[in-house]
C-alpha cells in the first residue's frame, strides 16, 4: 500500500504550522486523513502490538504511565501522549515521529472514535478504564456510549483489560474475550456514601444495586440481588492507600503474599485506579514488578495536567476537569492538602470541552466547604460565571471581583495571591493555553532567563 | 409570621432521572428559599418510597435516560391519579425534558410504537431524526421580568401541544423546532426542555415557582428581594454570547 502522498502532505502540513508558528495536535492530519483515509492500517501494519486505552476519565494518564514504563524496555513506541484521542490525534502522532516499525502502539482513543479507529488499527489489548458521564451532548447517555465500544469489541481478537469495579466495564465480560480484571480494595479513602449520583443499575437486569463501599463515581464493591452479578475476583489490586507527604503510596499486587509499595506523586483515588491499570497491564506484557515500581515511582506529568511548577515559592499546580465525577474527586483530594490556598476554575464550553456547561451542578461542588485554608476562589473562562454562579449555591461567598473570563489576567491574578499553592482547574480547551501563560509568567519572573533575553537582545542589535 | 413559612418540595426519582445538571434546581431552589428563611423541605421520591404526595408544594421531575425512564414510568403509572388531582388542584409542578414528557399521553418512538405516558396532561412527543442540542434563549410568555430565559437542551423527541407555552424562542429549539415555541404551561403546571439547569441562571424563573407555591398554601403575593446580580451577570453572558 502506498502511503507516500498522505505522509508527504502531513508532514508539509505540519511544516507549515511550523513555520507560521500555529500548534496543532490534530489539524495537519485532517489533511493526510483526507487524501488517504487508510493511513490508520499503516499505523497498524507498522506497530507490532496495540494497545488501545478507551473509557471516560483516565485514559491520558494511564496512557502516559504505561509509555513511561514500556520504555524501559521497548525504544519504539508510537503513542498520542498528549491526549489527541480521535482518528487526526492519532494520525498526528504518527506523522511526528515517522519509523518503520514500532515494538508497540498504544493509544489512547475517545468512546465515540473507538467505533472508527479499530476498523483499522486492530488491538491485542483493549484496556477500559471507566465509563461516567462526559460530553453526553455529542454521545446521549453513558448507556449509549459503552454500548458503541462494546459492539465495536465484538469482532476484534483481543485480551481486555478491565476495571473491576465499575459495572459498566464488567458489563464487557459478555463478549467472552479473554479478560484481566484490576481494581482498588476497601482502603481510607473508600465511602459508604456516594457523593454523585451515577449510573449504579444492574447492567444485566436494570435492578438496583448494593454496595458495599465506593471508591469513586460508581466504582467500589457492588452486587445485584436479583441476578448475583457482582465484581469479578481481581488479578490486580491495590489493598491499600496512604497519603504522607503530599503523595501517595499504595500497596499493590497480584495476591496477598505478592505486594509491593509504589509512590505516586500526584492527587486523587482516580489515581491509584490509573497505576493500577498501568501495572496490570505492563506485568501482562512481561515486565518485573520492581522495575514497574522504580518507574511509576519516578513518573513525571510534563501534559499540564497534572504539572507542579514553582512561581515565586509557591506550588501552581494544574489539574484538568471535563466531567462530574473528576471535578468531585479532584475538589476531595484538594481537601486533603492542608496548605494556604487559592483556587481557580476555568470553565470553557467549546465543543472540545462539550458544550452543555450544566455537568458543574451534578459535581459534588459543596466539598469546597471541607477544603482547609482556602483564601481565594477565582473564577474565569467563557463560562467563568456560571462556575461562580456554581459555587454561590454550594454556599461559598463569592467576589464578584475575582470573576474574570480573561483567562491570562484571571492565571496572573491567581499566580500572584498571598498563598503557598494555587491550584487551576482548566477545562480541557484551556489546558494547553493555562499551562504556556504559567510558563511564561515564571519565566518573565526568572532573572537569569531575564538576562540571557537582554543579552539576546543586544547581540541582536535589537 | 413569614419566618414560619415552609415549602415541601418532592424530586421526584433523583436517582433515575438526573440528566444534565437537573439536580442543580433543587439546590436552587433550596437556597432561595433558605436565603428568605422559608424552610425548604426536600423530599426524595423513588422506586419504593413510602412519601404522602399529597403533602407536597412542589413536584420537580427531571429528565433521565431510556433505561432511567422506563424503570420510572412503570413505577409512576400507580401513582397517576394522585399526580393528576395534584396538577388540577393547582400543586406547582416544574418538569425538564423527560419529565416533560412522561406527564403527556404517549411517546411515539424511532420505530412508530407508541409508548404510553402518565396521560395526566394532553399532549404526544415524537421521536424524529436528529438530536435538537444546544443553548435556548426565549422571550418568555409568563409576564417575567426580564423577558428573557435562558437554558440548554438536548433532545430527540418533539413535543406537540396547544397549551399555552412558557416562551416564543430566539435561539434554539424549543418544543418540536418546528412551531417557535418552548414549553407547556398549565395551571402551576409547567413543562420545559431547559436543562442548564434551568433555575439558576433564570432567578425570575425560580422565584416565580417558590411564589406560586407560597400563594396556593399561604396567600401572599410577593417574595423578599435578594441579591441576584450575580444569577443575572450569568444570564446576561449568555444573551451576550448569542447576540441577544
Ligand atoms: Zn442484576
Amino acid at each position: 500500500m502506498d502511503m507516500r502522498p498522505s505522509i508527504i502532505a502531513g508532514k508539509l502540513t505540519i511544516y507549515g504550522l511550523k513555520v507560521f508558528g500555529m500548534k496543532g495536535t490534530a489539524l495537519p492530519c485532517k489533511v493526510a486523513m483526507r487524501l488517504n483515509p487508510d493511513i490508520l492500517k499503516l499505523i497498524d501494519l507498522r506497530c507490532k502490538k496495540k494497545l488501545i486505552i478507551t473509557g471516560t476519565n483516565g485514559k491520558t494518564t494511564t496512557n502516559n504511565l504505561i509509555n513511561h514504563i514500556l520504555a524501559e524496555n521497548y525504544p519504539n513506541i508510537l503513542s498520542n501522549l498528549m491526549g489527541a484521542n480521535m482518528p487526526q490525534g492519532i494520525a498526528s502522532a504518527f506523522l511526528n515521529n515517522l519509523k518503520e516499525e514500532y515494538d508497540w502502539g498504544i493509544f489512547e482513543v475517545d468512546e465515540g472514535s473507538f467505533e472508527d479507529i479499530v476498523k483499522y488499527i486492530k488491538p491485542d489489548y483493549v484496556l477500559i478504564t471507566n465509563f461516567f458521564r462526559d460530553q453526553l451532548d455529542r454521545f446521549g447517555e453513558i448507556e449509549n456510549t459503552s454500548k458503541m465500544v462494546y459492539d465495536a469489541i465484538k469482532p476484534l481478537d483481543t485480551t481486555l483489560i478491565l476495571n473491576a469495579d465499575d459495572p459498566m466495564v464488567v458489563k464487557f465480560k459478555d463478549l467472552n474475550k479473554p479478560s484481566i480484571y484490576y481494581g482498588v480494595q476497601k482502603t481510607n479513602f473508600s465511602s459508604m456514601n456516594q457523593s454523585v449520583v451515577e449510573s449504579r443499575f444492574c447492567p444485566e437486569c436494570n435492578e438496583g444495586l448494593e454496595y458495599e463501599y465506593y471508591n469513586y463515581g460508581q466504582l467500589g464493591k457492588y452486587h445485584c440481588e436479583n441476578c448475583g452479578f457482582k465484581n469479578p475476583d481481581y488479578k490486580y489490586r491495590i489493598s491499600s492507600i496512604e497519603y504522607i507527604n503530599n503523595s501517595y503510596e499504595f500497596e499493590i499486587g497480584t495476591s496477598p503474599g505478592d505486594s509491593s509499595t509504589i509512590n505516586f506523586g500526584y492527587d486523587g483515588i482516580y489515581n491509584a485506579y490509573n497505576c493500577c491499570a498501568a501495572v496490570a497491564f505492563a506485568r501482562e506484557t512481561g515486565l518485573k514488578m520492581d522495575i514497574i515500581k522504580s518507574r511509576i515511582g519516578n513518573f513525571d506529568y510534563k501534559l499540564g495536567r497534572m504539572e507542579n511548577f514553582t512561581y515565586k515559592s509557591r506550588t501552581i499546580k494544574i489539574v484538568l476537569v471535563k466531567n462530574p465525577i473528576g471535578l468531585t474527586e479532584v475538589l476531595h483530594s484538594i481537601a486533603n492538602d492542608e496548605r494556604r490556598k487559592s483556587l481557580l476554575f476555568i470553565l470553557n464550553d467549546n465543543p472540545a470541552d462539550g458544550t452543555d456547561v450544566s455537568w458543574i451542578w451534578d459535581a459534588d461542588v459543596e466539598t469546597v466547604q471541607n477544603i482547609k485554608n482556602l483564601e481565594n476562589i477565582f473564577f474565569s473562562g467563557i463560562r467563568a460565571d456560571d462556575i461562580a454562579l456554581r459555587l454561590k449555591y454550594s454556599g461559598k461567598t463569592v467576589k464578584p471581583e475575582l470573576i474574570n473570563s480573561n483567562i491570562e489576567d484571571s492565571i496572573e491574578d491567581a499566580m500572584n495571591s498571598a498563598v503557598e499553592i494555587v491550584y487551576i482547574l482548566p477545562t480541557y480547551t484551556a489546558v494547553y493555553n493555562t499551562r504556556e501563560i504559567v510558563i511564561n509568567l515564571i519565566n518573565s519572573n526568572n532573572p537569569k532567563i531575564q538576562r540571557f533575553r537582554e543579552v539576546l537582545r543586544s547581540k541582536l542589535g535589537a | 409570621m413569614i419566618n414560619l413559612m415552609e415549602l415541601t418540595i418532592c424530586h421526584m426519582y433523583p436517582d433515575l432521572l438526573n440528566l444534565y445538571g437537573d439536580i442543580g434546581n433543587i439546590i436552587n431552589l433550596k437556597k432561595r428559599c433558605e436565603w428568605r428563611n422559608i424552610n425548604a423541605n426536600i423530599v426524595n421520591f423513588t422506586v419504593g418510597s413510602d412519601v404522602d404526595l399529597t403533602k407536597t408544594d412542589i413536584f420537580f421531575m427531571g429528565g433521565g435516560s431510556d433505561r432511567g425512564q422506563s424503570i420510572v414510568y412503570s413505577d409512576l403509572t400507580q401513582y397517576q391519579k394522585v399526580l393528576s388531582n395534584a396538577i388540577e388542584d393547582k400543586t406547582t409542578f416544574l418538569a425538564i425534558c423527560g419529565g416533560y414528557q412522561l406527564l403527556g399521553e404517549s411517546y411515539i418512538d424511532a420505530m412508530g410504537n407508541r409508548i404510553p405516558g402518565l396521560g395526566v396532561l394532553d399532549y404526544t412527543t415524537e421521536s424524529e431524526e436528529g438530536r435538537l442540542i444546544g443553548n435556548v434563549i426565549l422571550k418568555n410568555h409568563l409576564g417575567l421580568k426580564p423577558e428573557t430565559l435562558v437554558g440548554f437542551e438536548n433532545h430527540g423527541g418533539r413535543t406537540y401541544h396547544d397549551y399555552d407555552t412558557i416562551g416564543t424562542i430566539l435561539t434554539g429549539n424549543g418544543n418540536n423546532g418546528k412551531d417557535n415555541l418552548e414549553g407547556m404551561v398549565y395551571k402551576n403546571c409547567l413543562g420545559t426542555y431547559l436543562h442548564g439547569p434551568v433555575l439558576p441562571k433564570n432567578p425570575h424563573l425560580a422565584d416565580h415557582i417558590i411564589l406560586t407555591a407560597l400563594k396556593e398554601k399561604y396567600d401572599i403575593d410577593k417574595l423578599e428581594q435578594i441579591d441576584d446580580k450575580l444569577e443575572y451577570k450569568a444570564h446576561h453572558n449568555v444573551l451576550d454570547l448569542y447576540g441577544v
